[in-house]
């Protein structure tokens, strides 16, 4: 398996009246080929800035977007904003997007919808994409008739499945699916997880995985990447991590999630997330640390290779 | 379309229909008794005639020499004639019903006062003879209105916040000011000062014999109030259907389009202007009748003949025939144009085409 996509130093900053909003500061990772990696973290911790600063759909208030991003050997953030649309955007990297519920268009066809960007890229005609459309709709569970009816004929989960034929239909390398299943009673969840698994499987695809549900991500997850307040602080392997995740914050997280039937005292974070307006100087998770020391409170802390891909931002684990 | 369960739609738009009439019964004897005064017009119209009648006989030497009893006998009974002859004999509350029943066969009767130009007491013809008049005017100021805060809207979405859009808005209150009032300042400027435009009127006095000499006239005496209606109406008009396309390009749905790489114009077209068809054409129907109906200052100020004036004229006059005329035939034309609205929304929005039972 080679590399697929490497990112690195990634930063995507927003200008407010307030001042400047660290969304993405300093992001680092790798991906492989067919490998599934899940973001994970609280809400407004940058994991959808990070997805947006991947797919370049940036907001009209952008600060600062630089960094690099490798995919395929090629430096994507050099590309030019029509280069990047014609050659990555939806080629290459698709995404399936917060709130798929009200990702369609209320007038158009879901056929239509689905088979637009191969009529936009390929050229094809629209009878060509329909039927193409139709072929990745059944490919993700929902009877073909469905591409001739409109998205509030649909239910949630039907909804959720079109969308993710939307992003497929390109045949794309990677899918960012940013919480994809949020809105979605358990049942409907679990199956519309068997079915990215499935056809991840079948294609060969890497995702890229955003939820703020734990339990969940471990369903897919190869590798696990912890963020907070715009920073990972974390990247394991799935195994490792959710058998012990080594960032104090990730370990709150983990002792956050109910499990069933046992009698298990949920733990919880005290203190929000911080401001992106202004991080705390060190360690931005400090000040709800248990284990803060005083150097977490001074100095920024390094990335510490733990071994086997396994790295942590965080002072207690580093020699001193 | 070609699954449309055709029986569906027709019976759920044969149930508006059958809705729209009543309201418009209701609303139609609402405004009889409205226009009637709850029959308070009545007495005026006996004293009225009682004063007419007295006048009549007492100056006619037929029956001068008649004594003063006899006179008011006379009086009497042919003011009992006359109130039978006009039907004031019977209760308010019976005529209310025959007046309805009037209205609603477009029956509109005689004006009681106001003549129309051609002499004729016909409150049909009157209100017809006026109708062209606020058309031309109005509906041209509408049509003009619509089409630039559309494009001009779309504009400013597309940029929004740069210099122009940041003008617009800032300019936008002064939509606050009706139209006659500009139009009283381009009288001022445009007839009083630079002599070059009339002041008010529709066409140059005598009219011209040549029709094409005619039209241009008709046409120099239309700028001022063409002009007033869009200077006051034009930055509010942009302002607002600039922020209406803001809202409809922050859906979801628009950013998939976006990174799905549609084009910019076709995103425009496809997932902007589609979704939001059916208040477009609901404003712009409702603009169009609504410009029929004329507007009462701006017909004053420019001394323009059209349904405004006439409105103005008949609420002097306590002309209930006519008030009644003119609102029946606005209503429907108001009903016809819903009526028509839902048949719009079928075809271009597949949301209500369904919620009809449509397939």
């Amino acid at each position: 398996m080679g590399v697929l996509m490497e990112v690195r130093g990634l930063r995507l900053y927003y200008s407010t009246r307030k001042g400047v909003v660290k969304a993405v500061d300093n992001v680092s990772f790798q991906l492989m080929e067919g490998e599934t990696l899940a973001v994970v973290g609280e809400s407004g911790c940058g994991k959808s800035s990070m997805a947006k600063a991947i797919i370049r759909l940036l907001p009209r208030n952008v600060h600062t977007y630089d960094g690099s991003i490798i995919f395929e050997g090629r430096d994507i953030m050099k590309l030019d904003e029509e280069t990047f649309r014609r050659e990555v955007r939806w080629r290459k990297i698709s995404m399936v997007f917060q709130g798929a519920m009200n990702s369609l268009n209320p007038v158009l066809k879901v056929g239509f919808q689905v088979g637009e960007p191969l009529m936009i890229y390929d050229g094809l005609s629209k009878e060509e994409a329909i039927a193409r459309a139709r072929k990745m709709l059944r490919m993700v569970g929902i009877h073909e008739a469905f591409a001739d009816r409109y998205p509030f004929e649909l239910s949630g989960g039907m909804k959720q499945r079109a969308v993710i034929a939307m992003a497929l239909i390109t045949n794309p390398r990677l899918v960012i699916l940013d919480e994809p299943t949020s809105a979605l009673d358990v049942i409907t969840q679990a199956n519309i997880m068997n079915m990215l698994k499935r056809v991840r499987d079948e294609y060969g695809l890497s995702y890229i995985f955003i939820t703020h549900d734990i339990a969940l991500s471990s369903e897919l997850a190869d590798k696990v990447a912890v963020m907070y307040a715009g920073q990972i602080v974390e990247v394991a392997d799935a195994e490792i991590f959710y058998r012990e995740p080594s960032h104090p914050y990730a370990q709150k997280l983990m002792a956050s999630v109910p499990t069933l039937r046992t009698d298990k005292k949920l733990e919880f974070i005290p203190g929000a997330p911080p401001s992106l307006l202004e991080p705390p100087p060190g360690c931005r998770f400090h000040p709800r640390c248990p284990y803060a020391m005083d150097i977490c409170r001074r100095e920024e802390p390094p990335v510490i290779d733990l071994g086997g891909g396994h790295k942590v931002k965080c002072w207690l684990y580093a020699k001193r | 379309m070609n699954y449309m369960r055709a029986g569906g739609v027709v019976k759920g738009l044969a149930k508006r229909a059958i809705m729209l009439y009543l309201t418009l019964v209701i609303s139609m004897y609402i405004t009889i008794v409205v226009a009637n005064m709850g029959g308070l017009v009545d007495q005026y119209i006996k004293s009225q005639l009682i004063l007419e009648i007295t006048y009549n006989i007492k100056r006619n030497p037929e029956y001068r020499n008649l004594p003063p009893a006899e006179i008011d006998k006379l009086i009497k009974k042919t003011f009992e004639i006359e109130i039978k002859r006009r039907g004031l004999d019977k209760p308010f509350l019976v005529r209310s019903f025959i007046y309805l029943k009037d209205a609603l066969t477009l029956d509109l009767g005689r004006a009681m006062y106001l003549q129309s130009d051609s002499g004729s007491r016909q409150v049909k013809i009157i209100i017809l003879e006026r109708l062209p008049q606020t058309v031309m005017l109005f509906t041209t100021s509408m049509l003009i209105h619509f089409f630039v805060n559309l494009f001009m809207g779309l504009y400013l979405a597309r940029h929004y916040g740069s210099f122009l859009d940041k003008l617009f808005i800032a300019l936008s209150p002064t939509s606050v000011i009706p139209g006659w009032f500009y139009g009283i300042f381009l009288i001022l400027i445009f007839y009083s000062w630079l002599h070059v435009l009339p002041p008010g009127g529709i066409v140059d006095v005598p009219p011209p014999e040549d029709p094409i000499l005619y039209s241009l006239s008709v046409l120099k005496h239309m700028i001022l109030p063409l002009a007033s209606w869009i200077i006051s109406g034009f930055f509010l008009g942009c302002y607002s259907s600039r922020t209406f396309f803001l809202i409809f390009s922050t859906e979801d749905y628009v950013e998939a389009a976006r990174a799905k790489g549609v084009p910019p114009r076709l995103i425009e077209r496809r997932y902007i202007l589609r979704p939001a068809l059916p208040p477009i054409v609901t404003n712009f129907a409702l603009g169009l009748i609504g410009s029929w109906s004329g507007a009462i200052i701006t017909e004053r100020v420019f001394n323009w003949p059209g349904l405004g004036m006439l409105t103005y004229n008949a609420i002097n006059a306590f002309d209930t025939p006519v008030l009644v005329g003119i609102t029946v035939i606005y209503a429907y034309l108001l009903m016809i144009t819903v009526f028509l609205l839902d048949i719009v929304y079928v075809l271009i929005d597949p949301r209500i085409r369904l919620s009809l039972g449509g397939r």
